[in-house]
């Protein structure tokens, strides 16, 4: 198994119930898995959790063997080697496509460094866009950047939150599409957080529904 | 893939702590310091409070106590009356009426505060006494005598038209920021409900904008409870005042500290009295929908009445003692601009620069942490910021004085290891109390400009550079530095210009023969030499001017 969670709750400080309950999930390297559910389900603090931006309260994750938190370890969010693509994108607005993108790569040489921005840009077909700045971009432009930006440093994990709710209803066939495309070729293993079925049918090897924190339902995309 | 597992050991952190944002060490040691010295002064001045007091202050206790309070409360009550008035009057004249000039006079109506108010104290009392420009006016060309004793403003009255007529901004602003926000459709219904303009005023706007104008009042008051410029060129005695001649005519730190000590008393009733009467209602209203108030257009004679009226007061708070200043620079500046000058500037331009900036990092490392912590901890240090701010002036340097004599005492043995002749009183006879004072005096201005800016960007785009493999000094360096980069420009140009302008810190904590534009305006003043004060204080005054132009300008750009 590629990357596993084992018993995973949460509760926020104010909160009197455990706003994500005994989560588990399993998956294999390149695997797309949807999780499901009504805003509020807990869905994306789930999301926020496997990123290290939450602290979890009970539960374990591991990724190709290495732990990322158990009872007694807990590893900062800039180590653990995660990608994410936020909801609203969180584009550096004082930096331009290419700086962006750049920002993650570390360790790499300059020349690396330039070559996987080229790469990067090829991806998500924004080769022209390297000078702009995010707010010179439409809506699916900036998320593909994003997109970029959080593949760039190549995380063993890609984490995506609601990726398809800031875009037009007509945009949402051709972005699934598109976005199906980009995880196809990368082979990046990946979460994608969404309350539309539809993301989940189109994309999703594997599905895990979440209501009120607790898993409800869980299988292949296709039962659902 | 290889590289990051091995990467990940770095990372790990043991889970013994409740949150992971247990690991801004460095960010919450460093917020531990600044906050122990912003207290430590403040605990010296209470401690010092319960000695045994001396003859001085039973004197003082029995024969001037009473005036001292008498005056302090009857100067900030009718200040706060007569601002309250005028601040709230304007801004409800400018957002709901459109007459000629408005647009000119909602921004030019901040300008009274771009003048101290120890400077305004003394150029209207050189406009109108005896060889001033009225009484000349009065005797050589209209030939009318008026007993100078209508004119005479050095009394507590002309004390509360000085801080009236140039402090009334404060409420002003904070008013008109908040009619233009919340307040739309309550005013349309009043009108539709067959309400006239007196009747909104007092019936609509006075309440709910409540909040803030007892903010912008507060302001005033404290700003009045911190003058020492304005009661002491007027001979008015109130604690200020009293602090002084405690402290340097009798040398008596005991008495000044236990005056000190009263007037605290009044500074937190102050701060309880707008508490209690703000009640539970805040700044913010729940309706969503920010739209403007639509204007009512005054014309003909109305029009008049309305742009008069607010001319008047621009011209009472700013363009009257402008000109005044300018007339007299003319019959001065060749003997003032000199070699001495260029020193006094250096001097103010040098200290507020370096406590601007010491203020800047303290904040920012403050706000940083607070932001992040979000627990009781970050909110202390948050509170512990602001506490300058309702301190006066005198009473700080109290505290400052007691910190650091305590400090070069301790440090004695060090200061002579390094040279045998050495004085005890190393930091206390150095301009380094002077900046310290003044960074805990005006961190608070700092602060809220930076906390605001940190707000309005928010943690997403530290959480993303978390995410990418920055740790939190890196993300603050790459992303939040540069996002905040405009809030942090305000904060810089709000307290370069208060500290610029500060008296009464300055008057007792600069070191011997140390003089800045603001102590030398008012020696000047004070030694009756009013003409040749008006070069540094226009000086000080444009400073103050470009500064609110800068903002105002950064207003614009972000949009607020």
């Amino acid at each position: 198994m590629f990357a596993e969670i084992r018993g995973l709750s949460f509760r926020y400080k104010n909160s009197s119930v455990d706003n994500v309950k005994d989560f588990n999930l399993e998956m294999n390297q390149g695997e797309v898995t949807c999780i499901l559910g009504e805003s509020g389900s807990g869905k994306s603090t789930v999301l926020r959790l496997l990123a290290g931006l939450e602290f979890p309260l009970n539960g374990q994750m591991q990724i190709n063997g290495k732990i990322l938190f158990n009872e007694d370890k807990f590893v900062l969010p800039e180590k653990r080697g995660i990608g994410m693509v936020f909801q609203d994108y969180a584009l550096f607005p004082h930096m331009t496509v290419e700086e962006n993108i750049r920002f993650g790569l570390t360790n790499l040489s300059k020349q690396e460094k330039t070559e996987r921005i080229r790469e990067m840009l090829e991806l998500v077909h924004l080769e022209d866009y390297a000078k702009r700045y995010p707010y010179e971009l439409s809506g699916g432009q900036q998320q593909r950047v994003a997109i970029a930006r959080a593949v760039a440093p190549k995380p063993s994990i890609l984490l995506l939150d609601e990726p398809f709710s800031n875009l037009d209803a007509h945009l949402r066939q051709s972005i699934r599409e598109e976005l199906n495309g980009i995880l196809k070729d990368t082979g990046m293993t990946s979460i994608f957080v969404t309350h539309d079925r539809e993301d989940a049918k189109s994309i999703a090897d594997q599905v895990v529904i979440l209501d009120k924190g607790e898993t409800i339902g869980k299988g292949k995309a296709i039962i659902i | 893939m290889v590289s990051y597992i091995v990467k990940i050991k770095g990372g790990v952190n043991l889970r013994s702590g409740s949150s992971i944002k247990r690991s801004f060490n460095l960010w919450g040691m460093l917020s531990a310091f600044f906050a122990a010295l912003i207290i430590l002064p403040n605990v010296d001045l209470f401690g010092n409070l319960f000695v045994q007091p001396n003859e001085n202050w039973y004197h003082i206790k029995t024969y001037l106590l009473k005036d001292y309070i008498t005056n302090t409360l009857v100067i900030i009550g009718f200040t706060g009356v007569f601002t309250v008035l005028v601040g709230s009057g304007l801004a409800w004249l400018i957002s709901a009426y459109d007459f000629p000039g408005r647009k000119i006079i909602n921004w030019a109506l901040i300008l009274p505060l771009t003048i101290p108010t120890y400077i305004g104290a003394y150029t209207y009392n050189g406009i109108l006494n005896y060889t001033g420009v009225v009484q000349r006016l009065l005797r050589n060309v209209l030939e009318v005598q008026v007993s100078p004793k209508w004119l005479d403003i050095m009394n507590i009255q002309g004390a509360i038209f000085i801080f009236a007529v140039f402090l009334f901004p404060y409420v002003y602003t904070v008013t008109r920021a908040f009619l233009s926000n919340q307040s739309a459709s309550l005013i349309e219904n009043a009108r539709l409900l067959g309400k006239n303009s007196l009747e909104i005023f007092c019936q609509v706007v006075l309440p709910i904008s409540r909040g803030a104008i007892l903010g912008g009042m507060t302001l005033v008051i404290f700003e009045v409870l911190n003058d020492y410029g304005v009661v002491s060129y007027f001979g008015v005695q109130t604690f200020s005042t009293a602090i002084f001649k405690a402290w340097f005519s009798m040398g008596d730190i005991d008495t000044a500290v236990k005056l000190s000590g009263v007037l605290m008393t009044i500074v937190i009733s102050v701060l309880l009295l707008e508490r209690g009467l703000r009640g539970r209602k805040k700044y913010s209203y729940t309706t969503s929908k920010v739209r403007p108030i639509v204007r009512t257009r005054l014309r003909g004679l109305k029009g008049f009445w309305a742009f008069f009226v607010s001319f008047m007061f621009l011209s009472l708070g700013f363009i009257i003692p402008v000109l005044q200043l300018l007339v007299w620079s003319t019959l001065t500046y060749k003997k003032v601009l000199n070699i001495a000058f260029l020193k006094l500037l250096g001097n103010s331009v040098v200290v507020a620069l370096v406590a601007a900036l010491i203020i800047l990092g303290v904040a920012v490392i403050i706000a940083n942490f607070s932001r992040l912590q979000e627990n009781w901890v970050g909110k202390l240090f948050s509170k512990v910021t602001l506490l300058g701010y309702s301190i006066p002036g005198a009473v700080i340097s109290m505290g400052v004085i007691l910190f650091f004599v305590d400090f070069d005492r301790k440090l004695e043995w060090f200061y002579k290891a390094l040279n045998p002749n050495s004085i005890t009183l190393v930091l206390s006879s150095s301009v380094v109390m002077l900046i310290f004072a003044y960074s805990v005096r005006f961190l608070a201005v700092g602060y809220q400009s930076i906390e605001a800016g940190f707000e309005k960007v928010g943690k997403k785009f530290f959480e993303a550079s978390r995410i990418l493999g920055n740790g939190v000094t890196k993300t603050f360096f790459r992303v939040d530095l540069p996002m905040i980069k405009p809030a942090v420009i305000s904060a810089f140009a709000l307290t370069f210009v208060d500290i610029v302008k500060e008296l009464p810190l300055t008057l007792i904590l600069r070191p011997y023969n140390f003089n800045t534009l603001a102590t030398k305006t008012y020696e000047y003043a004070t030694d009756e030499m009013i003409h040749e004060a008006a070069i540094p204080a226009l000086l000080i005054i444009l400073v103050s001017i470009a500064s609110v132009y800068l903002l105002n300008k950064l207003g614009e750009k972000e949009g607020i």
